[in-house]
């Protein structure tokens, strides 16, 4: 029976085999077998001596919660994708930390009537695959985005058809209809300008074969693991200050923290509140915080009994203590919502009062509208942050004599039921993505928009729907502005929300890296960082 | 099973049964870790089913200002990112585990039983599909089925149940259906077959009670799989969900506090950890009290 | 043995058959919209529409089962993944050498204690140093994986500061994972072990062997241990089967691309070209893994090769 010793013995060379060998990167990465990109940082090996060959430049390892799905540029519109992407394509313009546009491939811009706006471009710009940039590039790249599935809300409104070439660079954008946030759409990640031989060239594996104009091109790309950026060295501007960077996805949300203070990454994107400290007094590491885009709130069903009673809805705004959920889930980060956007939307009215926790108030509110026993259900996903709201809130408004319950629902039956309004109230985010007004409301309050394609509260309020359509539509910024005012008036009034939280980035770095900026729509540009000693 | 008499009259049989229970409780009363086991056993389910009185404060009692308060004198366990106490909650969590445990091995056992015994019992053409089925479900690792299963049926108690119960149906099958094939061919069958007993009779009657040994050893580690399995699908968000304090979901929760809080995911843990020990003690106990010939 | 060897690899042909019916059956009715989870909260209705088109998302059930059946076998092509655009083939076997290393390793570390502390325990019967290991081995049996992965991380991680928390590309970052699976795996193989040992010392040739006057050790290791293997490789192999798939939560702790993570996340999106690819991917491999085991069983002991023919 010395044949199960041989058996054994056998096995444990196959897994020792099988263990030995690496899981080959899928990008379009010509060479995987190049010593210098198998063998690890020094960073990773050993955290205690960074000591690096002096030729050999050391790449800055960023940390995000996900790994990028696709890095077509009219690929999926997720976050953690648009982080990777905004590194290596260029947009006509784009919007600065303080939303002003500052160009790009466009030099100059000038709106030539309400639906046209022409643009001059960069000249001498060459794509990461040695095409030449023009205005053609500019046509089919907007073309391209708006048959996208995954791109072509942010700039369907552009009529494709009507792009006009005036010269190799000079190029005419117009619009369906006047549309006011043209700009902000076309300063969008998913506006970016790529290369119709490139994207011919890629075929199916366009996903994964970017080719774009911005400062980094792909270097190797292992899916759900890491993806490795390099230098474009032809960059038009000002080349990038470090040569690799490498992203990692880290899911597990504190392990990014960790990872941050063991040496295992330089920057970690979105790191938990309750870590904030732990950066800040960590002396080898600095904290980069920020308001961001995002907002998160609790939709009422306005359609529904007792919820169609603007009085209901606005007792169940006063019952809640907003400051004590922005304590207890968020750690006091990011602030409590006064209304339906954060102050940093351009046009955001920032005169609003928050609603005031004041129960008695409430008690009054609901016996007036008649509606003193109330049972009503919260619905959430499975996001953590979320649950823990619903939670205490059912608690809240249990003290003020509401039967309230929370359910959570699994993430592909909540977006379809709260679409079809089967809902008492639900608890939901959304990002204005563009940095302007348009985008964080007409969505989300116009009567056209029922349901799926944003309006989950089913409100509707014709003043509010005729000044979108004013915002939406005017091309001059005072028109803009007013309307956008006065709606944001009316919806705080109206109360289809409980109006929840305005959210902040939290980032933490390593003392050495310098020249990182935040971004409120959350796509932070890194031509400029550098990892010092 | 030792069996001598060819034609048991029926009180006669009974008799022995009994006898043989209780052979089966003075074997495993002898094995001190089974003792142990069960007696950690028992404190869980008077736990479980007298948990109002253990934990009046129940598991949803927020007192925001009093959270993260390490153990102490008021909250033995302390409390959790909401204020609330994690000893009143892994209390009412057992309540929720030990019934997932239970009721998806139950689950488990009567279909998985049922098919097991038809098969077995029929062989031939019946035999071949049921357990062609059951090599398909085998076919996928019990905890991605059950995933797939709560994916499509959605979260919540029952779902999890049926999704953990039907995950683990063909490991009873199969027990089943070889306990059956073994006893099928064996004289008190064919005896009361013989007496005109038919099908449904003899599998009730005789097949099933026969075949219990193994079906109980495998149901009590089963439900520690369950609890477990459980666990796992409230841990990766697609099982019980807050305030439910099912102990995978305490966990799920406390895992962004871990470094600062280490007591929201200790004490679940150690429940789970106890639950477990304590079934496999049982079972293996019961193994060796159910099987006389493994014991020396 | 080839015949038994052609007849069981036809029989994978039904499992492969009704794992895709099975998994297709139950995404086709699982709630949610796949183009909506898909694009995301922001998207048009256009754009729901097309991607539906695309994906032929508007035709009923039996069609585009038959569609899906008709070309995973002409054109050996499982369809696209609805996030990415990739080959759902393409994209699962990415994943597998990943996973493959993560169990490899694990049932590495799991037999490099398993076995040893196995055969102990059972020539010591009774002894303190069974005990103390039969005990640690339920432990190991009763801690879930994943809160052993949490503490592993606070303890190396955080406290210590030696191993990265995440990852598994350097030898640094594969330490903890292999731990937590293969602790939890050596439980199972030390348990196996010393039962198996146990039986197989209580049989007449070894008490021959003994009466005979040969070494206790020679004993063990040239008789006991050969026969006794047969029940505990049957074990490494079902267990190293089960993690190729079923090492889910591992992996989301220690955030490990692999197998498990990417079905996972599949199923969470919706995204049911790569959830109903990996099922089969993953079926198939068990149904191999097991087929292997089999062989090995017979090689292992005549008696049961004769019946193979």
């Amino acid at each position: 029976m010395k044949r199960s010793w041989q058996i054994l013995a056998l096995l444990m060379v196959l897994l020792l085999v099988v263990t030995s060998c690496s899981p080959a990167p899928t990008g379009d990465d010509p060479a995987p077998a190049d010593p210098a990109e198998t063998e690890d940082p020094a960073d990773e090996e050993e955290p205690e001596e960074p000591a690096e060959p002096a030729d050999e430049e050391e790449e800055l390892i960023i940390a995000q919660g996900a790994d990028a799905v696709s890095l077509d540029p009219h690929g999926q519109n997720d976050q953690s994708s648009s982080r990777v992407r905004v590194q290596m394509f260029d947009t006509l313009l784009m919007q600065d930390k303080n939303m002003e546009f500052q160009p790009l491939l466009a030099t100059s811009w000038e709106q030539i009537d309400d639906l046209t706006v022409e643009f001059k471009l960069r000249e001498g710009v060459k794509f990461h695959n040695g095409e030449d940039f023009g205005a053609k590039d500019v046509i089919y790249s907007i073309q391209r985005a708006i048959a996208s599935p995954q791109a072509g809300h942010i700039v369907d409104m552009i009529d494709g058809d009507k792009l006009e070439e005036v010269d190799n660079l000079t190029v005419r954008v117009v619009t369906k209809e006047p549309f006011g946030p043209l700009l902000a759409h076309l300063s969008h990640p998913a506006a970016a300008i790529t290369n119709e031989k490139a994207v011919t060239d890629a075929g199916d594996d366009i996903d994964i074969t970017p080719v774009g104009t911005g400062p980094y091109k792909l270097k190797e790309w292992a899916r759900g693991d890491y993806i490795i950026l390099e230098r474009n060295d032809d960059y038009w501007g000002e080349p990038a200050k470090t040569k690799t960077i490498r992203f990692r996805a880290v899911s597990e949300n504190a392990n990014r923290t960790i990872e941050l203070e063991t040496g295992g990454v330089h920057i970690a994107y979105d790191i938990l509140p309750n870590d904030i400290s732990k950066v800040e007094d960590n002396s080898d590491l600095q904290l980069f915080r920020d308001k961001n885009f995002s907002t998160t709130y609790v939709g009422f069903n306005a359609q529904k009994e007792p919820f169609d009673n603007k009085l209901v809805r606005q007792a169940i705004n006063h019952a809640v203590n907003m400051d004590e959920i922005v304590e207890a889930v968020y750690y006091g980060t990011g602030n409590k919502a006064s209304g339906p956007l954060g102050a940093n939307v351009t046009f955001a009215n920032t005169e609003l009062e928050p609603y005031e926790y004041n129960p008695e108030l409430a008690k009054e509110m609901l016996a007036e509208a008649g509606a003193e026993d109330i049972s009503l259900v919260i619905w959430t996903n499975d996001n953590k942050i979320r649950m823990d709201i619903a939670e205490i809130m059912q608690n809240q408004l249990q003290a003020v004599g509401i039967n309230a319950t929370s359910e959570v629902v699994e993430w592909g039956a909540y977006l379809s039921q709260t679409a079809a309004g089967e809902h008492d109230m639900f608890i939901l985010g959304w990002t204005t993505v563009t940095g302007d007004a348009d985008y964080g409301l007409y969505a989300l309050f116009h009567s056209s928009q029922f349901g799926d394609a944003g309006n989950r509260t089913f409100y509707k309020n014709e003043r509010v729907d005729e000044l979108l359509e004013i915002g939406r539509t005017a091309t001059s910024v005072e028109d803009r502005e007013a309307a956008y005012k006065e709606a944001q008036e009316i919806i705080r009034e109206d109360a289809p929300w409980i109006f929840t939280w305005n959210g902040e980035d939290l980032t933490g770095a390593s003392n050495r890296v310098s020249g990182f900026e935040l971004h409120p729509a959350g796509h932070y540009r890194l031509h400029n960082v550098s990892l010092g000693n | 099973m030792e069996k001598k008499n060819n034609t048991p009259a029926p009180t006669q049989q009974v008799a022995q049964k009994r006898n043989q229970w209780k052979e089966v409780w003075r074997r495993l009363r002898q094995n001190k870790m089974a003792m142990v086991g069960l007696a950690i056993l028992i404190i869980l389910a008077l736990a479980a089913i007298f948990a109002d009185v253990i934990a009046p404060n129940g598991f949803d009692n927020q007192v925001i200002k009093d959270r993260f308060q390490t153990p102490n004198s008021t909250h033995w366990f302390g409390t959790d990112n909401l204020g609330r106490g994690v000893f009143d909650r892994v209390i009412h969590g057992a309540r929720v585990s030990l019934s997932i445990g239970i009721i998806s091995v139950s689950i488990a056992i009567v279909f998985g039983g049922l098919l097991g015994a038809l098969a077995g019992f029929y062989g031939g053409r019946v035999d071949n599909v049921i357990m062609r089925s059951m090599d398909i479900l085998l076919a996928i690792p019990s905890i991605l089925l059950a995933i797939s299963i709560v994916s499509a049926l959605g979260g919540g108690l029952f779902n999890v149940m049926l999704a953990v119960g039907i995950s683990s149906i063909p490991g009873y099958a199969r027990i089943v259906r070889a306990s059956v094939i073994t006893l099928k061919g064996q004289e008190f069958i064919e005896a009361a077959r013989a007496i005109g007993a038919n099908d449904s009779r003899i599998i009730m009657k005789h097949i099933i009670p026969n075949s219990l040994a193994p079906i109980i050893v495998q149901g009590t580690l089963g439900v520690a799989g369950a609890i477990l399995s459980a666990a796992g699908l409230s841990f990766i968000g697609l099982g019980l969900s807050p305030p439910n304090p099912e102990w995978g979901a305490m966990l799920s929760g406390g895992r962004d506090y871990i470094r600062d809080h280490m007591h929201m995911t200790l004490f679940p843990g150690l429940m789970i950890m106890a639950t477990i020990f304590a079934l496999n003690l049982l079972g293996d106990g019961l193994r060796d009290a159910l099987d006389p010939k493994l014991k020396n | 043995m080839l015949r038994y060897i052609a007849r069981r690899l036809l029989l994978l042909i039904p499992v492969i058959l009704g794992v895709t019916l099975i998994t297709f059956t139950m995404l086709y009715f699982t709630p949610g919209d796949p183009a909506r989870l898909t694009l995301g909260e922001q998207a048009g209705a256009e754009q729901l529409e097309q991607f539906r088109e695309i994906h032929g998302l508007n035709d009923g059930y039996v069609v585009r089962f038959v569609n899906y059946i008709k070309n995973a076998v002409f054109h050996q092509d499982l369809g696209l993944s609805y996030r990415n655009r990739q080959p759902v083939f393409a994209e699962v076997a990415s994943r597998f050498p990943t996973t493959l290393k993560l169990a490899g390793l694990g049932v590495l570390v799991a037999i490099s204690i398993g076995i040893p502390v196995g055969i102990i325990s059972a020539t010591k019967q009774y002894s303190l140093f069974d005990s103390v290991s039969m005990i640690f081995a339920l432990i190991g049996v009763s801690m879930p994986n994943f809160w052993q992965g949490m503490l592993m991380i606070l303890f190396f991680s955080v406290y210590l500061k030696w191993l990265p928390s995440s990852g598994f590309n350097t030898f640094q970052q594969m330490i903890l994972p292999a731990l937590t699976i293969g602790t939890s795996t050596a439980a199972v193989i030390t348990r196996m072990t010393r039962s198996s040992m146990l039986e197989v010392i209580r049989q007449d040739y070894i008490r021959t062997a003994r009466a005979k006057g040969q070494k206790e050790s020679k004993i063990i290791t040239r008789h006991a241990l050969g026969n006794a293997m047969i029940p505990i490789v049957t074990v490494i192999g079902l267990q190293f089967g089960y993690l190729l798939g079923g090492a889910v939560l591992t992996e989301s702790i220690f955030g490990i691309p692999g197998v498990g993570r990417l079905m996972v996340d599949a199923i969470k999106q919706k995204d049911y070209p790569v959830v109903q690819g990996g099922v089969l991917f993953i079926a198939v491999t068990f149904s191999v893994v097991n087929l292997f085991i089999d062989i090995l069983y017979a090689y292992l002991d005549p008696r049961i090769r004769s019946q193979y023919k």
